[in-house]
């Protein structure tokens, strides 16, 4: 509203600007024209004295050169185009209805083109001090960032960012502040878990040996780590040694509550790991969890992956090359977009497919995906604020 | 808030240049007192607005507001507040409105100082300046609009390209824009004279001013480009004949053309059609520059982005403007009255010599700039023209008018005496000789032309003293008249000797630095030594440092002359952190009028670290010099005679005079 | 003289002061323009050792020799061939392996080039014009890439969220 009313006063400013010369009475603008001829020419003479009276100039040529400017004189004086006519009221009034017509006009019609007149200004400063329950994710990222700087010894703030750096894709940068939180806090079974995870996510899905070493070490510190046992057990099958990862996942079932979430999820890991028995060569190794399919690690230290690509891809990636991998990751996104056009309803699946084309560089498709999960949640308000924080997150907006 | 209402204020100049276009001229076509009333407040108010506009564009950057799309992509919160201001006009879309700003105030200078001009041709003026205003607003906002917004706002900016994060950028382009721009003045006068059908003297005196300020702000706005290609590149050229640099010397060489024939126009009333279509040229030819950087045609430092619409858009405006004007002139040139005669030696002579030379260098360098664009549309070939063309067609062209230039104001309007001023310039060009020939003595070895150049550089400038003293009559009359004499010239005398005093200052530091510099590529260790010119650089150490944005590498050297302890120099090697990119900051210490100049290359694998070194003497005179020439500019134009809007009807207010007791 | 005849001599001055300016243009531009080449032209065209150039094309990776400093070889390649350049000096900040490059200098007998300027970009976002159309004309070069071949361009929308910051921190 102020907004609107500041662009009143401004284009009434511009209308005035039109209107106040055109009043009666008010006086000439500009000299008058003889008047100004003659002055300059007045002064040409004076100057011409004065040279002369240097001696710069001899007496004759004094005198040539004031013949010469009283000729001009006499010129300017004679043509006669002296005086200006009055104004016409008929002109007037037409200026004056161009100037209130067609300034808001031409203003007002480019501006609703142009302008984003329902968009606020947003300083960074004042987005970095805003109620961090309205601020995007990007900016308190930014608002611990610009902490840490300042408190380069403050571990904590390095915990708390890390997981949101692997969930918007920083992968590097959530390596290095779980590196960081863990030499300043020193190690604890979810700092080492967040490592492994985050390196395991930067190698495009191998559990490599850094990883693997993160991960002993969590489950050193505490053997129940579902998230350090699954991963390891990922590991084994990665190396081929898909017994031991089978003991591994067995006995992480076989010790959970019922009511797991993560249940059903590590059994099927399990099921496909076993049926593939038969027709896997042995010692094939497996691989890649693209950071796509990665688990919204957020929700929680413990809670194993979301279920991503089922095993034999798994099995059967590890052996390809890159290009090949890259090929069946995109196979797989494109069988969850297919998947979701025909059954709209599963939200996490959409928010996936959002992430998913982010990462491998389709922000359009990122967006179309967006668009269309939107779509199905209309008449779901929560729904259609987690997919919009997505694509906050992602800066998939505009 | 603040993005939108500066977007709005943009929109709504385009409305008030529109009607600032139409209403003026109308009013000056039908003689009409009340419509021609309207140009100067709508001039002020296209300034206002439009100042609006670029000071919310300045304050969503001091603020890092980054849901404005131009501030996210150049600039980053982490950058000093100077360059937060300077990065505004960093870029395509905030230099082209800083372009239209320029042109905003002066139309509003002409609104609110022209008091004197008479009405019908302050009216023209104003309406054509609108017209100008229109299209390139039209192009800011259709094309290259700085408002535009990102949402959801990202919470960093990609950075300012590193090497603008320097205070040159608070300085070159404002300069260089009020030269290049302040030429739309005498363009509008021009145009406003041909659509009136009526030109004089008393025109001549008008413009004047104008032309002189433009002129002014161009040289040092030039002048300072160099300064700052010459010491952040760091290769230590001062001027590469980049087709960029070309694009703002065409217009001096135009302008300097237009205020030389504005005097013959003034004082004698002649030279009318070629003062008018030089005043067409020089806006015509900054209009070129502003295509040739803006279009993506060249690829440079300058060209911020390439967009073709962007091209397709100004090369209409181009094509408008100059091909309107110029169509105007030949309809209306030849109705202009012939002004007063005069023989070849004369003044005038002088001056036609001066403008045929000048608009010659200016077409060279136009060849030179176009040639091989032309070509590559033509045929596809690539070529370059490089330095040598320019040297040798530029500096053939300028020999005689430096040569010249002592002469000229020594000679009487109309019929010049040759022999007498040659006389009057005797101990001038003696001595010019003398130090010539001491220059070949002391340096004898060097190049056989820098004595020579010398010896000119100093005739100019002992001729602008000579003009000075005869005009003083020293010699002629006592001691003590020639002093009150002297005191008592108009400013415009000073002002034209300090002016080609300036460019004898300039070509000195120009032969001194081609003629005698010496450089040294060497790779060296921490500790080690090496020397350039009198001088010896020991590197001391190399130390890491951290700056707001940026951390860097930076050598110290202590410097030492004839075993004499001469302080230290730092060179360093930045690395900007946002955008990954590496600058080269050289270290310069000035000695005398020479510069000792160290740039930093690439580390060895042994430790060391690869150094240019250069000994430049009097390369500073270059950029003095051009300092000097703005400010015999300056200086002439505080002439009471020249004073905007002088001379002054009787109605004209006073000066308030500085004491209350009046 | 007459006012008719001091015209003629004005304008007879004038244009002879033309005359001498545009022979002096045609004289300088025939003697000093420099030809761009990509490596293919040079290995196409065989241009006469000597001939002043305009080299461009990539610097192609690995073939950066610093040799003590101040003295470089490396070479210059356009996917079709291959030139190698020496060169006495400092290089250009953003003179690096895969980027593009000009060098201007002349052609040795042994098929090398000896530059004495080379010219890198302003700017990391840009390439030098004449690069990156010698680039497509073999092929190198895709359209739509902003960079070097070898990098992706910076998305035109800006990610809300700054990619993983450079690993120089």
């Amino acid at each position: 509203m102020t907004l609107w009313l500041i662009f009143a006063v401004m284009t009434g400013a511009a209308v005035l600007a039109v209107l106040w010369p055109l009043r009666t009475g008010a006086a000439l603008a500009g000299a008058d024209e003889r008047q100004a001829d003659l002055a300059v020419y007045r002064d040409q003479l004076d100057e011409i004295e004065r040279d002369r009276s240097a001696g710069l100039i001899g007496a004759r040529e004094g005198e040539a050169a004031r013949t010469e400017i009283a000729r001009r004189m006499l010129r300017a004086a004679d043509e006669g185009r002296g005086t200006v006519a009055t104004a016409s009221d008929r002109r007037r009034r037409i200026a004056a209805v161009v100037a209130l017509v067609g300034v808001p006009a031409i203003a007002g019609g480019l501006y609703v083109g142009l302008g984003s007149p329902d968009l606020p200004g947003q300083p960074l400063s004042a987005r970095l001090s805003a109620d961090p329950a309205t601020a995007d994710i990007a900016v308190l990222v930014r608002r611990v960032e610009s902490h840490l700087e300042a408190n380069p010894d403050d571990g904590r703030g390095y915990e708390v960012v890390a997981p949101i750096y692997y969930r918007v894709g920083r992968l590097e940068d959530a390596v290095r502040a779980w590196e960081t939180a863990i030499r300043l806090l020193g190690p604890s079974a979810p700092r080492e878990t967040g490592l492994g995870e985050a390196e395991t996510a930067l190698a495009g899905g191998v559990v490599t040996a850094d990883a693997q070493k993160a991960f002993e070490r969590a489950l050193a510190l505490d053997p129940t780590s579902v998230k350090a046992n699954y991963y390891l057990g990922l590991g084994a099958a990665q190396d081929g040694r898909r017994q031991d990862a089978i003991d591994r996942w067995s006995r992480l079932v076989a010790g959970a509550p019922a009511d797991a979430p993560w249940l059903p999820m590590v059994k099927a890991a399990l099921d496909r790991l076993a049926s593939t028995d038969a027709e896997a060569p042995a010692g094939q190794p497996p691989a890649a969890t693209p950071p796509a399919g990665a688990p919204p690690a957020a929700a929680g230290a413990s809670a194993p992956p979301a279920p991503g690509p089922d095993a034999a891809d798994v099995a059967n990636a590890a052996a390809m090359t890159p290009e090949q991998r890259a090929a069946m990751v995109r196979g797989m996104v494109e069988r969850l977009a297919t998947r979701l056009q025909a059954n709209g309803d599963d939200l996490e699946g959409w928010l996936r497919l959002v992430r998913a084309w982010n990462v491998l560089g389709e922000p359009e498709k990122a967006k179309a995906a967006a668009g269309d999960a939107r779509r199905a949640f209309t008449a779901d308000p929560a729904a259609t604020q987690r997919i919009d924080a997505l694509t906050q997150e992602l800066g998939l907006g505009s | 808030m603040i993005p939108e209402t500066g977007h709005y204020a943009l929109v709504l100049a385009l409305a008030v240049a529109l009607l600032q276009t139409v209403l003026p001229i109308w009013g000056a076509r039908a003689n009409d007192a009340a419509l021609m009333r309207v140009g100067p407040t709508l001039a002020v108010a296209f300034a206002g607005f439009v100042s609006l506009s670029f000071a919310a564009l300045v304050a969503a950057y001091v603020q890092s507001d980054f849901s404005v799309l131009n501030v996210y992509q150049n600039s980053h919160s982490d950058m000093p507040l100077l360059y937060k201001v300077t990065s505004t006009w960093g870029n395509h879309e905030g230099s082209m409105l800083l372009w239209v700003l320029v042109l905003a105030l002066f139309g509003a200078m002409v609104a609110l100082f022209g008091t004197n001009l008479p009405a019908r041709l302050k009216a023209n003026v104003l309406g054509v300046q609108g017209s100008i205003g229109v299209a390139f607003l039209l192009f800011i906002l259709l094309t290259s609009n700085p408002f535009l917004r990102v949402s959801p706002a990202p919470v960093e900016g990609q950075d300012l390209n590193p090497i603008l994060q320097d205070i040159g950028l608070a300085v070159h382009p404002p300069l260089l824009y009020l030269g290049y721009v302040g030429f739309s003045i005498t363009f509008a006068f021009a145009v406003a004279a041909l659509l009136d059908g009526r030109i004089d003297a008393a025109w001549a005196r008008w413009v004047r001013p104008w032309a002189l300020a433009a002129w002014a702000f161009l040289t040092v706005g030039i002048a300072m480009g160099s300064y700052w290609a010459y010491y952040e590149l760091g290769w230590g050229g001062w001027w590469f004949w980049d087709p960029v640099e070309n694009a703002s010397l065409m217009p001096w060489f135009a302008g300097t053309a237009l205020i030389h024939s504005a005097v013959v126009m003034e004082k004698r009333d002649a030279l009318k059609v070629w003062t008018v279509l030089l005043a067409i040229l020089a806006f015509s030819l900054s209009l070129l520059g502003t295509f040739l950087v803006r279009s993506g045609v060249l690829t440079s430092v300058h060209a911020f982005a390439t967009d073709p619409r962007r091209g397709v858009f100004i090369l209409a405006i181009l094509v408008a403007f100059i091909g309107g004007s110029l169509f105007l002139f030949a309809l209306r040139a030849p109705l202009l009255r012939q002004g007063g005669i005069f023989a070849p030696v004369s003044r005038e002579g002088a001056l036609v010599l001066n403008n045929l030379l000048l608009t010659a260098a200016a077409a060279a360098v136009f060849v030179g700039t176009l040639y091989p664009l032309a070509l590559e549309a033509w045929n596809g070939a690539k070529i370059t023209v490089g330095p040598p063309y320019f040297n040798l067609t530029v500096g053939a062209l300028m020999l005689p008018v430096v040569a010249v230039m002592p002469f000229g104001p020594l000679l009487a309007w109309k019929r010049g005496d040759i022999a007498g001023v040659a006389q009057r310039l005797m101990l001038a060009c003696g001595l010019a000789i003398v130090i010539g020939l001491g220059v070949a003595y002391a340096e004898h070895g060097g190049p056989a032309l820098a004595p020579v150049g010398v010896g000119l550089a100093a005739f100019v400038m002992l001729g602008a003293v000579a003009d000075l003293a005869e005009r003083a009559g020293v010699g002629r009359v006592p001691a003590a008249t020639a002093w009150a004499r002297l005191r008592g010239l108009p400013r415009a005398a000073f002002g034209t000797a300090l002016a080609h005093a300036g460019i004898g200052i300039c070509l000195l530091g120009i032969v001194a630095e081609t003629s005698w510099s010496s450089e040294r590529i060497a790779g060296i260790q921490p500790g080690g030594t090496i020397s350039v010119g009198r001088y010896e650089l020991t590197l001391e150490r190399m130390e890491p440092r951290t700056g707001p944005n940026y951390r860097d590498v930076a050598g110290v050297f202590r410097i030492r002359e004839g075993g004499v302890e001469r302080g230290t120099v730092t060179s360093s090697k930045r690395l900007f952190l946002a955008r990954n990119m590496p600058t080269t900051e050289a270290g310069i210490r000035t000695f005398g009028f020479g510069q000792l100049y160290v740039s930093l290359g690439d580390e060895l694998a042994n430790g060391g670290i690869g150094i240019r070194a250069y000994w430049k003497p009097l390369v500073t005179l270059i950029w003095l010099g051009a300092v000097v020439m703005a400010l015999g500019g300056v200086l002439s134009l505080s002439d009471r005679r020249l004073r905007v809007g002088a001379p002054r009807p009787a109605k004209a207010r006073r000066v308030p005079a500085p004491s209350p007791a009046e | 003289m007459t006012r008719k005849s001091r015209r003629l001599l004005l304008i007879s001055c004038a244009l002879g002061v033309l005359g001498i300016a545009a022979g002096l243009v045609l004289f300088a531009l025939s003697d000093t323009i420099v030809f761009f080449r990509s490596p293919s032209d040079i290995a196409a065209q065989h241009p006469a050792p000597g001939t002043r150039l305009r080299l461009g094309g990539l610097v192609k990776a690995g073939s950066v020799d610093r040799q003590d400093g101040t003295h470089v070889r490396f070479v210059v390649t356009d996917g079709g061939a291959d030139v190698p350049v020496s060169y006495v000096g400092i290089l250009p900040d953003l003179f690096r392996e895969g980027q593009g490059v000009v060098a201007e200098g002349t052609l040795e007998p042994d098929g090398g080039f000896r530059a004495d300027t080379v010219l890198a970009k302003h700017d990391e976002k840009y390439m030098p014009k004449e690069v990156v159309e010698a680039l497509k004309k073999q092929g190198v070069w895709q359209e739509g890439e902003g960079g070097v071949p070898a990098r992706a361009t910076p998305p035109a929308t800006p990610p809300a969220v700054p990619g993983p910051t450079s690993s120089a921190q």
